[in-house]
């Protein structure tokens, strides 16, 4: 299992954001999903390391993240993509790049080639070497996206990846999910259904700082039936279900 | 997703004409762009790299300038007319400017509210307190060599053109810390510049002299502890968290 989590919360003052959250999961794109305050980006953060749980335990790429040495392990097999993504206004694309490649410590007779992948991957070789202040919001996030993947990550975690891509982004980029998922662990937080329907193997929706369901969006799909839950699709008529009920 | 202009090329080809089924020329592509892309780096980042055993904290430590070029360009601004006003009144000002300007920068090296990657920076295997450190060198480096400039052009005694790197010091740990343990540049700011003016108007009340502060060598061992107190809440205040439960 590359992700193992067990009763971890997560209190910020008098909110606990998250609420005692158990997950395993493997290989594969993972959905999170939730309305607005659920607690995914604090689950998130904690699973990048960037904040520590209150209480619980979480093990990632099977290390403890609270020892020094195997959180900089996982770190460097680490993808993170975070909701409020800065850059570095004079920056090239390949320098904002290269940069995040080094921290990560990725043998520097790797990067290079490593840095031009990740480019091209994300469809910005032609703006390669532009300063990020003349992109667009849609490119600046597929550099964001860039530096995720520029070390090959075993564990990937984006948090409103697709904010700002058009359509056509969109789809390339589920497909871009569904192949790197095939080696990692891909978790997305989103608010956007579809990308979960289109892109994701399993599927945890979260309410208030616990998961109040978790599955394949199939099985999502089927907590619909039998009820009146809102939504123009099918896995949207699934999720407003599941809401309903954790609700009530 | 979508590929660039070069990939689309290598596509098209591959559909226009034959060519060795066993070569990848999306591969060869890409190792042509990694080529074609490659950033030298230049002398000081290589020895930096060299010295800090990290390519990413020698990356770090040489992008700060161009990272806060508003910063350095008040800087300049701010020693110049130091320089201007030393030589016309024969008061040594860039030494009470150089750490106050110092420990502004200082204040915005790092930090959330700051840096706009500070979260991401904060998920990468070269600690965030790591990046802060080269930061405030960098900055601290920068601020003594136009400081040492300025003050040597403006002929002022050796003791006061050196005499100012100490109390700098002083002043920039102290921005520092109070910038990281509030997680707010202008909160640094607002320290730095308050004790520096606490620090030259006692100074004056004391000793006579506007600056006595940066005169007056029998301060220096108190500006030393000052700043490694300074240091100590810098190193707390960024201490990674322990343990998960």
């Amino acid at each position: 299992m590359n992700v193992e989590i067990n009763d971890l919360t997560r209190r910020f003052g008098r909110t606990e954001a998250v609420a005692g959250v158990t997950m395993q999961t493997g290989p594969g794109v993972f959905g999170l999903l939730g309305p607005n305050g659920a607690g995914k980006t604090s689950l998130l953060r904690m699973m990048a390391t960037v904040i520590a749980p209150t209480s619980g335990r979480i093990r990632l790429l099977g290390r403890d993240p609270g020892q020094y040495g195997q959180r900089r392990q996982i770190r460097r097999r680490l993808g993170y993509v975070p909701q409020n993504l800065g850059y570095y206004p004079r920056f090239t694309v390949v320098e904002f790049v290269e940069y995040f490649a080094l921290l990560k410590e990725m043998p520097p007779a790797r990067v290079h080639h490593a840095v031009a992948a990740a480019v091209e991957r994300v469809g910005l070789g032609d703006k390669a070497t532009a300063k990020l202040r003349t992109l667009s919001g849609g490119m600046l996030r597929r550099v964001g996206i860039a530096q995720a993947i520029v070390n090959d990550p075993e564990l990937l975690l984006l948090d409103e990846p697709t904010a700002g891509l058009d359509p056509e982004q969109r789809v390339a980029f589920r497909a871009l999910l569904r192949d790197l998922g095939q080696r990692a662990t891909v978790m997305v937080s989103t608010h956007l259904v579809e990308d979960v329907g289109a892109a994701c193997t399993q599927v945890a929706l979260m309410d208030r700082g616990k998961i109040v369901f978790q599955g394949t969006p199939q099985e999502l799909t089927a907590r619909a039936e039998g009820t009146t839950a809102a939504g123009d699709a099918p896995l949207e008529r699934g999720y407003s279900a599941v809401l309903s009920q954790a609700r009530s | 997703m979508t590929s660039g202009d070069g990939t689309r090329q290598v596509h098209e080809h591959q559909e226009r004409g034959p060519g060795p089924d066993d070569v990848d020329l999306g591969r060869v592509w890409v190792g042509v762009a990694a080529q074609v892309w490659r950033r030298h780096p230049g002398a000081v980042e290589r020895l930096a790299g060299h010295l800090l055993r990290s390519p990413g904290l020698a990356r770090a430590l040489v992008t700060t300038p161009s990272l806060l070029l508003g910063w350095v360009i008040a800087t300049a601004v701010v020693l110049l007319a130091g320089l201007l006003a030393t030589l016309s009144t024969g008061t040594p000002y860039v030494a009470l400017f150089a750490p106050a300007v110092a420990a502004v920068g200082i204040a915005f090296a790092y930090g959330p509210g700051t840096d706009h990657t500070w979260e991401l920076s904060c998920s990468m295997a070269v600690s965030d307190r790591m990046v802060l450190l080269v930061r405030a060198l960098a900055v601290f480096g920068v601020n003594a060599a136009l400081g040492l400039a300025a003050s040597a052009a403006s002929g002022s005694a050796t003791a006061v053109t050196l005499g100012w790197l100490v109390p700098m010091t002083a002043l920039c740990a102290l921005a520092l810390a109070a910038a990281t343990v509030a997680r707010s540049a202008n909160v640094g700011v607002a320290a730095g510049l308050l004790g520096w003016t606490i620090t030259v108007l006692s100074g004056q009340v004391a000793a006579g002299r506007l600056t006595a502060a940066v005169t007056d060598t029998t301060l220096w061992p108190a500006y030393l502890a000052f700043a490694s107190c300074c240091a100590a809440i810098v190193v707390y205040s960024t201490r990674t968290p322990r343990g998960t439960s």
